[in-house]
């Protein structure tokens, strides 16, 4: 076999094994988002950012963090 | 060579302290709206910086995820809200029939101009509708937020109960989300009522 076709395939086997360990990371993060979101009223679906590498989990926790809740929140005197 | 390798790592480590805040101070928010302390939220995300790694806010995130959060305690303990019996002998009594027999009265302000309804006891329901009312037992909130119909309410014993009809508006009493599976609640002792973005304060009359 030569070299090239070698590389070849040893890159794309690297690409295979990230993708698929951020598959498994996101999945971990996915499914209590997915609860947290459907919680505070939202669709579940939103947790799929998680899917996003590096922004990801930031957009999900940015329309958690500063949206009203369509399920309602604590009132600010039981925090 | 060196000092485009060290400016890499010093623009990483800026761009990780920022997002580091932004995630502290997002969980604190995200925790705080559950009804549990905001620095819960805001240690874990500091777990991060740790030896310990990202698994201990990792099972953290899980374990939040499926607690029972006092925002949920809060708002089955509302007034008027009814607890889940533990078993068939736990059920609680029905709630006594009220002395004070005067009309309930709902007042605010609607896209349409000002709103006041009143329930006298003389219909057992009535229906919350954002079309103009047809019928004697109909009660219009003429707003574009209000389904049509949006809500029953029953008057029964001197109280009042309210029921969601599942519209995209939604019902809050007191802030309290109320669903269509919750059923009717009583809400004798509620103070506001949202009706989609309608605030109507409960009185008598």
């Amino acid at each position: 076999m030569d070299p090239i076709s070698w590389l070849l395939g040893l890159g794309s086997l690297l690409v295979f094994g990230i993708v698929v360990v951020h598959l498994l990371a996101a999945l971990v993060l996915i499914i209590p988002t997915w609860r947290i979101c459907t919680r505070a009223g939202f669709s579940g679906a939103l947790s799929l950012f998680h899917l996003v590498p590096l922004i990801g989990p930031f957009i999900v926790m940015g329309v958690l963090a500063f949206s009203d809740w369509p399920n309602g929140e604590a009132p600010p005197g039981k925090r | 060579m060196g000092m485009e390798i060290l400016g890499l790592l010093g623009l990483s480590s800026v761009f990780g302290l920022i997002g580091l805040v932004l995630a502290g101070w997002m969980a604190w928010r995200i925790v705080e709206k559950s009804g549990l302390p905001g620095w819960a939220g805001l240690g874990a995300i500091l777990l991060t910086l740790t030896g310990i790694g990202t698994i201990v806010p990792l099972i953290l995130l899980w374990i939040f995820a499926f607690m029972r959060w006092p925002r949920d305690e809060i708002a089955s303990a509302a007034p008027g809200a009814s607890a889940r019996p533990l078993s068939p002998t736990a059920l609680p009594p029905p709630p006594a029939a009220l002395a004070d027999r005067r009309a309930w009265r709902l007042s605010g302000l609607s896209a349409g101009g000002p709103v006041a309804l009143s329930m006298d006891g003389t219909q057992p329901t009535y229906l919350l509708t954002g079309a103009t009312a047809q019928q004697a037992n109909e009660l219009s909130v003429p707003d574009p937020t209000v389904g049509q119909p949006h809500a029953r309410l029953f008057v029964s014993g001197g109280r009042l109960g309210l029921e969601d009809l599942g519209t995209p508006g939604g019902t809050r009493i007191d802030g309290a989300r109320l669903l269509p599976e919750h059923g009717p609640r009583d809400i004798s002792a509620a103070r506001v009522v949202h009706v989609g973005t309608v605030e109507l304060a409960l009185s008598r009359a």
